[in-house]
């Protein structure tokens, strides 16, 4: 179960990003073609990514690419290198619908074709950033077996909605819908971007607030927040206990056959289990919360 | 103006450190030179008449550094004290390069101060010639001057006695072919070497066609085509500023240093001829400036003797270009006839005359 | 691949490079690499853009590198983007690019 709490955005046409973004320990790492990368440099950002991906100090992270749309000059290329150096996820902005998502299927499988990379290992990611994207959250999430996550993407989103960024009343039914649409679809979700670098307590209280929610993770843009961020979704040291006893009691449990698991004359059901899994995941990735 | 997308907006304070990147030019914003030339001035620096772009650094709306832009030459580079140590002057440069490169310039000249031609060696340029506690040029190439060079010397004739000249011919006229005589018959051989900017009223074509044409009887003689070492606005810009009489010190330097130290010893040329200067100012100042810098200035390379020949008159008057180009603005074909050569005159008759600017001279 | 028009690409930044192509003399490439760790690295760097160039066919023209310590990947992709761009609209063909 693939802990996704941080997506760190590198921009494509950076090199000295790009050559020093494995040093920081992200969930995943998102190479950014489009709105990080000016138009003169969305030839040099893609050939850069493409080689970025395959280099070995990126083996071991997962990558996702985020490709211009495809009706733009430079989406359909930007998915060549993509697919061609190996990202596991590539991430379509502006989702509006789930057609949008079944062209990008088409083409990636064109290419994986064309490559000779196993059909169907590509997933997929869909940004939501407009009122159609959020409204059509569920419908999209679960338009492609390859689609492993559903994003809110703030900045367009508000300017849709004729508002702007603020307290995060102007996310509200926003955030809702694209995790409600990614439970539904069994997938992650992921919320969005907090711009100012500067504002710790102002990015902990966010983090604060989509963590209760239940959403997966977060993207980031800056590195000195992933580990704020890992702090904030660890488990407390009465979590990771309670989680032990948990698991303990399951795999007690199922080593003796027994149809139910129970703890502190309790009935545990499975997704209790899971989550208490997940908790001791979560510990082993970046400790308890300090 | 155009920003410099670095980031979208929301990542652009974590990655410029707060400062804003923009390429502005003076047409939009004509506070803007005021601005840039005091800032300039801050460090030391004069602000240049020929540039047309600035690639500026801004902190809340502040000036702390730009770099200037003017067909393919950089100059005014400056860096804010406050910002030194931040390797601003490689990213000033890495854009001012892409700035350069969207409007299809390559091939980049650099002025500076001598003693930060090695800041700029880091930045992708590399020394070409320098006027000792003044100005250096540099280009972006390592072969650029030296390449050139080496073609030159493809062509070198031996003799002892090894004459230049080095004329706009704008057009070629009685006046260049008896310069050109008289260098000819006084050396083994003769280099004439045309400029090559099309900054003139005939095009660099044209004109050096005609140079070759007036030249074709003579023997032991080279017309070299035009290049961006030879009196072009890279070298020597306010040349072509003359009808302005904007005079440059420095650029006259350069452009005679560049000579005596490259393109002479690649022909072994020993002397240099011209015209005297009679009209023009910065031809004049040229001139002088000439046989300073070929003949007395220090140097590794040897001295190139430059002769002055007294031009060739007609009724009583130095032949010129300029007084070709006033009987050309004037339609008078009759008298310009006494002053060039026939292939001048028909050319400039089927390709340069202007109906509109027919003038009474009562001469029909 | 053929270089037809001067193309540039990179940036003067730590761990990247800038990099220059244009079509030069005939039947002749000129290769010049100027970087802060020739010493160490200038063969090396040598080496990976011999292999680029081979692998896209290119015989001919002129490459000059600022490398500003850059890794592999980086030249690599500064030098393939200078040579699509020299060539103007060229479909890429990517197996070229690994």
């Amino acid at each position: 179960m693939k802990l996704r709490r941080s997506m760190l955005f590198m921009p494509g046409s950076n090199s000295a990003m790009l050559s020093t973004a494995f040093v920081f320990k992200p969930d995943s790492i998102m190479f950014d073609l489009e709105d990080a990368v000016a138009l003169r440099e969305k030839d040099a950002a893609r050939i850069l990514v493409f080689h970025a991906l395959q280099h070995p100090l990126y083996k071991d992270i997962e990558t996702v690419v985020r490709i211009n749309p495809l009706d733009t000059p430079f989406g359909l290329d930007d998915l060549e290198a993509a697919v061609r150096g190996g990202a596991h996820i590539v991430r379509l902005p502006k989702t509006d619908s789930a057609d949008d998502v079944r062209r990008l299927e088409a083409e990636i499988a064109r290419i994986e074709h064309a490559c000779g990379r196993e059909v169907g290992s590509t997933q997929l990611m869909a940004a939501v950033e407009s009122a159609s994207g959020v409204v059509n959250a569920v419908s999209i999430a679960t338009s492609s077996p390859r689609m492993m996550g559903i994003a809110l993407a703030g900045f367009d989103y508000v300017m849709d909605m004729q508002t702007e960024r603020g307290d995060g009343t102007e996310l509200f039914y926003a955030r809702c819908a694209v995790l409600h649409a990614a439970r539904v679809a069994k997938i992650d979700a992921f919320d969005v971007v907090f711009s100012d670098v500067n504002d710790d307590d102002g990015f902990l209280k966010e983090v604060d607030l989509i963590r209760r929610l239940g959403f997966n993770g977060k993207s980031l843009i800056n590195p000195r927040q992933i580990e704020l961020l890992h702090n904030a979704y660890a488990p407390t040291e009465e979590d990771v206990e309670y989680a032990r006893r948990v698991v303990a009691a399951a795999d007690k449990a199922e080593r003796e056959g027994l149809g139910v698991i129970a703890l502190n004359g309790k009935m545990i059901d499975a997704p209790i289990v899971n989550h208490a899994r997940r908790v001791i995941q979560s510990a082993l990735a970046s400790g308890v919360r300090k | 103006m155009h920003v410099i997308q670095d980031y979208y907006s929301e990542y652009q304070s974590f990655t410029s450190g707060g400062l804003d990147w923009a390429v502005e030019n003076f047409s939009d914003n004509p506070k803007l030179k005021d601005e840039i030339a005091e800032f300039l001035r801050s460090c030391d620096l004069e602000l240049d008449g020929n540039i047309t772009d600035f690639v500026t650094v801004r902190a809340a709306n502040k000036l702390v550094a730009c770099a200037g832009m003017g067909e393919n030459i950089i100059k005014c580079v400056a860096v804010s004290p406050s910002l030194r140590g931040q390797n601003i002057t490689l990213r000033l440069i890495s854009e001012v390069t892409n700035l350069a490169a969207d409007m299809g310039r390559y091939h980049l000249f650099l002025y500076t101060k001598p003693e930060n031609q090695a800041l700029f060696s880091r930045c992708g340029f590399y020394p070409l010639v320098e006027m000792p506690g003044t100005i250096a040029l540099m280009e972006n190439s390592p072969v650029g001057l030296a390449r050139y060079c080496d073609s030159l010397a493809a062509t070198r004739e031996p003799g002892n006695k090894i004459g230049s000249i080095v004329m706009n011919a704008n057009p070629f006229t009685f006046g260049h072919q008896y310069l050109a005589q008289q260098a000819s018959d006084a050396c083994d051989w003769l280099h004439v070497f045309v400029v090559g900017e099309n900054s003139s009223l005939i095009t660099y074509e044209d004109r050096f066609a005609l140079v070759r044409d007036g030249l074709k009887n003579m023997p032991r003689t080279t017309v070299h085509p035009g290049s961006i070492y030879m009196i072009s606005k890279a070298t020597f810009p306010s040349y072509f500023l003359k009808d302005r009489g904007i005079v440059d010190q420095c650029h006259t330097a350069l452009d005679l240093i560049i000579f005596r130290e490259h393109v002479a010893p690649a022909l072994g040329i020993t002397h240099r001829f011209v015209g005297t200067e009679p009209f023009c100012e910065v031809t004049k100042k040229y001139n002088a400036d000439m046989k300073f810098w070929l003949m007395q200035a220090s140097s590794t390379a040897p001295a190139i003797e430059v002769v002055e020949l007294e031009r060739i008159a007609h009724s009583g008057t130095a032949i010129s270009a300029s007084k070709v180009r006033r009987y050309l603005r004037a339609d008078d074909f009759e008298h310009m006839a006494d002053l060039v050569p026939q292939a001048t005159l028909d050319l400039l008759r089927v390709k340069y005359f202007d109906p509109g600017a027919r003038v009474a001279t009562g001469t029909g | 691949m053929k270089i037809i028009k001067e193309a540039v690409a990179g940036t003067l930044e730590s761990s990247d490079l800038l990099v220059k192509v244009a079509p030069g003399l005939p039947d002749r490439l000129d290769i010049h690499i100027r970087s802060e760790v020739m010493r160490q690295f200038g063969a090396h760097i040598r080496a990976v853009i011999d292999d680029t160039l081979g692998k896209l066919g290119v015989t001919e023209g002129d490459i000059t590198v600022e490398d500003k310590g850059a890794l592999d990947c980086a030249i690599r992709a500064r030098l393939q983007t200078a040579l699509l761009r020299s060539v103007g609209d060229v479909k890429i063909d990517w197996e070229k690019l690994q």
